[in-house]
């Protein structure tokens, strides 16, 4: 295609894209090394019969003018990334001279919200990853040896809990999970605490959550399996088969292989979503206990306060761990295409 | 269907597996049906202190509305707390994202897959990444400007950001389609007399449908699903059903307002459930078109 | 109808060259056929004529118009695809009406056009169906029909009959060499198949990797092989080609000495036909049998000579066992020499 057709035809999903992603990352860039101003605050010496006070007012007018003139803010470099709130610098160096021992520092950098939340958010991909994909393999290989005709309808089942909205599907499974619901009951009976509640323990919320992330992304891994169930070679089973390879040495040496870039398709695409955990935190209510950085931005965003800067900074951050996330994947496909590729 | 003795499975295997499918399947399907009819009882049957088996028996469901299924959960969300006005913005939000995302996507996925330069391959590249961000680190450059220029609050904006945040996906699924679409179809079109466009037109749209129906579920499901962008882009006037719920939890304090997300969220279900019904073979394909290709 | 100029041609793709400055003038009415294995750049080529590539240099000159700046459509060209390209979702007429369509040839015309096409080829009771209702021949005649609805200057048809089956793939080119004496348009053919190269040619261009080998009848092609490429790839069986030395006008290579050669003294590659040799007692070549293979018609007797297998046509009675010594008769008039490096014809 020529270079001219090809940016018409281009345009508009281009136009959109720098728009509405590139610019708005060059925002979120620009407002991470901006704070808000301060009011203007203007000192005013009051004199009558009883001497002179001085008294402190803010200039609302100047404050509105300077917001009018500078709207971005002013320039605070780098110290938006290096508060408390992201990467603590002080805090940290403060833990790091003070504390006692490996697990002290741990624990201190737990607490500084970031870590925190970059920690569940690492935890949760690298947990729910792996796990709904092996169970999606389980499954797959389950309805693939069912008649064909009962596959349809569970291959339906199967699909809804990846197809519901995340924010439903998290809420339909806290209420399950309360304290006076059909799970939260089952739970109790099972570990005979009446008192069990998943809304008040730290470990409890962040294993329902991961179960939530696994029962969600499950049907992905199963649907994405069973087709290629579907398409391993006959030609290479059957001759395995003649070659005297057993039900095991076929699955082994035929179709795990033909499975596997399956599998790194699968696994770039759900770390991809996983590290975007959100939506359950709100259902789950569970900020108190665990928050993600998809979260953590979005609580900066809303309420009265709106932290854009904060917000800001968290994003970028975000979007470098995204980057290096990434990075292995970007390299691998450049090496594979992007030299072949004329 | 007669099983070759080479493909029969020890009968142990068999059984663990179908174990398994049946567990898999109750926990698959039985949270919604649980939802479903607890959706017509009272709160006091569906989160019951005294016994589980309140939610499906509802005794006091019966004690207050002296039947044992009830429709006010559903009253109070679609009417009292105009729960129909979202569903309404949802439907306006979805329909356009789904329309103006599949116009740019197609032109845009057509021109990448028919390139044979190298910076087609660059731009995949470029929208991986974008497509590997969370909407959210975008939603926070977005604040700002829009404030400043007004944008803030209206559907339109919220639409067209949604087109932009779906199209590094939707590219890439098109892409992928019109891959398979041979190159010698839009070829002989131009050599009997058309241009790119024309071809493209005459040629190429009739027979794209199946990839552009299958992409058109992923975006309908990302605009119906999406909660990061509507949630804090949109006023609460024009806010959609994934928003207006979550500010449903925010009042649970007021007995029964837990029961109007209840019903909300299984209005909000029901229409996925259709569209898995419909179209559960275009999702398979469509889920499967990157993986299976590589 | 028009002739065609192909003047300092030049195809690149980053640092991979797929044409190299090619010079071919194709007079009018000819039938031209590009030959040689995949990736020799003749498919290119013929896009490039097409306009589905940009030439890197050089120029192309249809009817003396020089035609490189112009879309495919403009080109006034028609093209028979290798996979057909097929509207599937138009019906048989519709498929080879739609030329006229885009090109607002007026509508009255349409349906003339159509049958008398649909006629040539054969094809008038399918009208009705879709592509995927037909056979693969005959989907290939309504790829051929759509090309000739129109009167182009120019046929392009590329590799149009490498999907058929090998029976099909006869009478199929018998029609299109039918077709073309009938129609005399300008015809350049794009095939890997050397039969249907010289069956169907009036010139056969030989190409290897993005290079002319050479061009000429499917006679002097044959006859004159310009170099070792060309002797290999054309014939059934191709040439043998045998590595030895020349000393004093005497050929030698392990079982083998054919004397009065006119060339210098020096490594060179001695080639001939099979069909040109012929089994005698005392002939220039002496080995065991390799294989014995019955052609019909008559056999073919395979021995090996140093590293090469050498074929030799037998008669058809001959019942030679593997393993059992023969000689064959190869005189110095069959034989051709080649530069030993090169590959270079080097004998007038």
């Amino acid at each position: 295609m020529k270079h001219r057709t090809f940016f018409w035809f281009f345009l508009p999903s281009a136009a959109a894209m720098f728009l509405f992603i590139a610019l708005p990352i060059v925002s979120v860039l620009m407002q991470s090394v901006f704070a808000p101003h301060q009011q203007v605050v203007r000192e005013v010496e009051n004199c009558s019969v009883f001497g002179c006070t001085k008294t402190t007012t803010v200039d609302l007018a100047a404050t509105a003018a300077l917001r009018e003139a500078e709207p971005l803010g002013r320039f605070v470099g780098g110290s938006i990334y290096t508060d408390r709130n992201h990467l603590a610098f002080s805090e940290v160096a403060v833990l790091a001279s003070t504390a006692d021992g490996i697990s002290t520092f741990l624990d201190g950098l737990l607490n500084l919200p970031f870590y925190g939340a970059l920690l569940f958010t690492l935890t949760y991909t690298l947990v729910v990853t792996p796990l709904s994909i092996l169970l999606g393999f389980v499954v797959a290989l389950a309805v693939n040896a069912v008649p064909r005709f009962l596959r349809g309808p569970m291959i339906f089942v199967s699909l809804l809990p990846m197809i519901i909205t995340p924010l439903v599907g998290a809420l339909i499974l806290f209420w399950m999970v309360d304290a006076r619901g059909v799970l939260g009951a089952l739970i109790q009976s099972l570990a005979g605490d009446p008192n069990l509640s998943v809304k008040a323990s730290t470990p409890l919320m962040w294993a329902m959550l991961m179960v939530y992330g696994i029962w969600s992304s499950a049907p992905f891994a199963f649907v994405v399996y069973y087709a290629g169930l579907q398409t391993v070679p006959q030609d290479t089973l059957e001759s395995a088969m003649i070659d005297g390879a057993s039900r095991w040495e076929r699955i082994r040496y035929v179709i795990v292989p033909h499975l596997l870039p399956l599998t790194t398709f699968m696994a770039l695409i759900k770390i991809m979503d996983n590290f975007r955990v959100f939506e359950p935190i709100v259902s789950f209510n569970a900020s108190a206990h665990a928050q993600s950085l998809s979260y953590f931005i979005y609580s900066d965003l809303g309420g009265e306060t709106r932290l854009l800067s904060s917000a800001a900074a968290t994003s970028v951050l975000t979007i470098l761990g995204v980057v290096v996330l990434l990075s292995p994947v970007l390299v691998r496909t450049w090496k594979t295409y992007g030299r072949g590729a004329a | 269907m007669t099983t070759r003795i080479a493909d029969r499975r020890p009968p142990a295997l068999l059984i663990a597996l179908n174990g398994f499918l049946v567990v898999w399947l109750v926990i698959a399907a039985f949270p919604f049906l649980w939802t479903f009819w607890g959706s017509f009882k009272v709160e006091g049957d569906f989160f019951s202190k005294a016994d589980w088996m309140n939610a499906i028996t509802g005794p006091l469901t019966t004690a207050e509305t002296g039947s044992s299924f009830t429709a006010t959960g559903y009253v109070g969300a679609w009417v009292q707390e105009e729960f129909w006005r979202a569903a309404l913005n949802s439907a306006i939000v979805v329909v356009s994202v789904v329309c103006i995302s599949l116009t740019f996507g197609t032109l845009g996925g057509y021109a990448l897959a028919r390139s044979s330069y190298r910076y087609a391959f660059w731009l995949l590249l470029v929208a991986l990444v974008f497509r590997a961000m969370p909407p959210v680190t975008l939603v926070s450059g977005y604040l700002l400007p829009f404030f400043e220029w007004n944008l803030w609050g209206h559907l339109p904006t919220a639409i067209i950001v949604l087109v932009a945040i779906n199209q590094p996906f939707t590219l890439w699924m098109l892409t992928s389609f019109f891959r398979n679409i041979p190159k010698d179809l839009d070829e002989s079109a131009m050599v009997d007399g058309c241009s790119r466009f024309q071809a493209f037109r005459y040629v190429i749209i009739p027979v794209m449908w199946p990839g552009v129906i299958t992409t058109g579920l992923f975006s309908f499901l990302l605009a119906y699903n999406d909660f990061a962008v509507t949630a804090m882009l949109l006023s609460k006037e024009n806010q959609t059903m994934i928003p207006k719920i979550a500010s449903f939890l925010g009042t649970t304090q007021t007995k029964g307002n837990v029961m109007f997300a209840v019903s909300s969220v299984v209005s909000v279900t029901a229409p996925l459930f259709v569209l898995v019904m419909f179209f559960q073979r275009q999702i398979v394909s469509g889920l499967t078109a990157g993986a299976v290709k590589g | 109808m028009a002739n065609i100029e192909l003047r300092n041609l030049s195809k690149r793709w980053g640092s991979f060259t797929g044409v190299q400055t090619l010079d071919l003038t194709i007079s009018d009415g000819e039938f031209l056929v590009l030959l040689g294995p995949s990736g020799c750049g003749k498919t290119t080529t013929m896009r490039m004529i097409a306009g589905l590539e940009d030439a890197t240099d050089g120029d192309i000159l249809i009817g003396g118009r020089r035609v490189n700046d112009l879309e495919p459509k403009d080109r006034d060209i028609a093209m028979v695809f290798q996979s057909y390209g097929l509207y599937p979702t138009m019906s048989v007429y519709e498929n080879i009406r739609f030329p006229l369509k885009v090109r607002r040839i007026p509508e009255a015309e349409h349906h003339d056009r159509v049958m008398r096409a649909a006629e040539t080829v054969e094809l008038t009771e399918f009208l009705q169906r879709k592509p995927a209702a037909l056979s693969g021949g005959q989907r290939q005649r309504v790829a051929l029909a759509r090309a000739i609805v129109r009167k182009p200057k120019v046929f392009l048809m590329d590799e149009p009959l490498s999907n058929l089956d090998a029976k099909l793939r006869v009478s199929t080119r018998a029609q299109i060499k039918n077709l073309h004496h009938e129609l005399k348009t300008t015809t350049i053919y794009v095939t890997h198949d050397q039969i249907e190269a010289m069956t169907l040619a009036d010139r056969v261009v030989v190409m290897r990797r993005g290079e002319v080998q050479q061009v000429g009848t499917p006679l002097e092609i044959y006859d004159r092989p310009a170099n070792t490429f060309v002797a290999s790839f054309i014939g059934s069986p191709a040439m043998n080609l045998i590595e030895g030395v020349v000393t004093a006008g005497i050929f030698e290579a392990p079982h083998v000495r054919i004397p009065g050669l006119q060339a210098p003294d020096g490594p060179v590659t001695l080639g001939f036909r099979a069909e040109d040799a012929a089994l005698a007692d005392g002939g220039e070549i002496t080995a065991p049998i390799y294989s014995m293979e019955l052609l019909g018609d008559s056999s073919m007797a395979t021995v090996q000579v140093g590293g090469t297998l050498v074929a030799i046509k037998a008669p058809k009675a001959f019942a030679g066992s593997i393993g059992q010594p023969i000689a064959a008769h190869v005189p110095a008039r069959i034989c051709h020499l080649f530069d030993a490096r090169s590959g270079a014809r080097l004998s007038a």
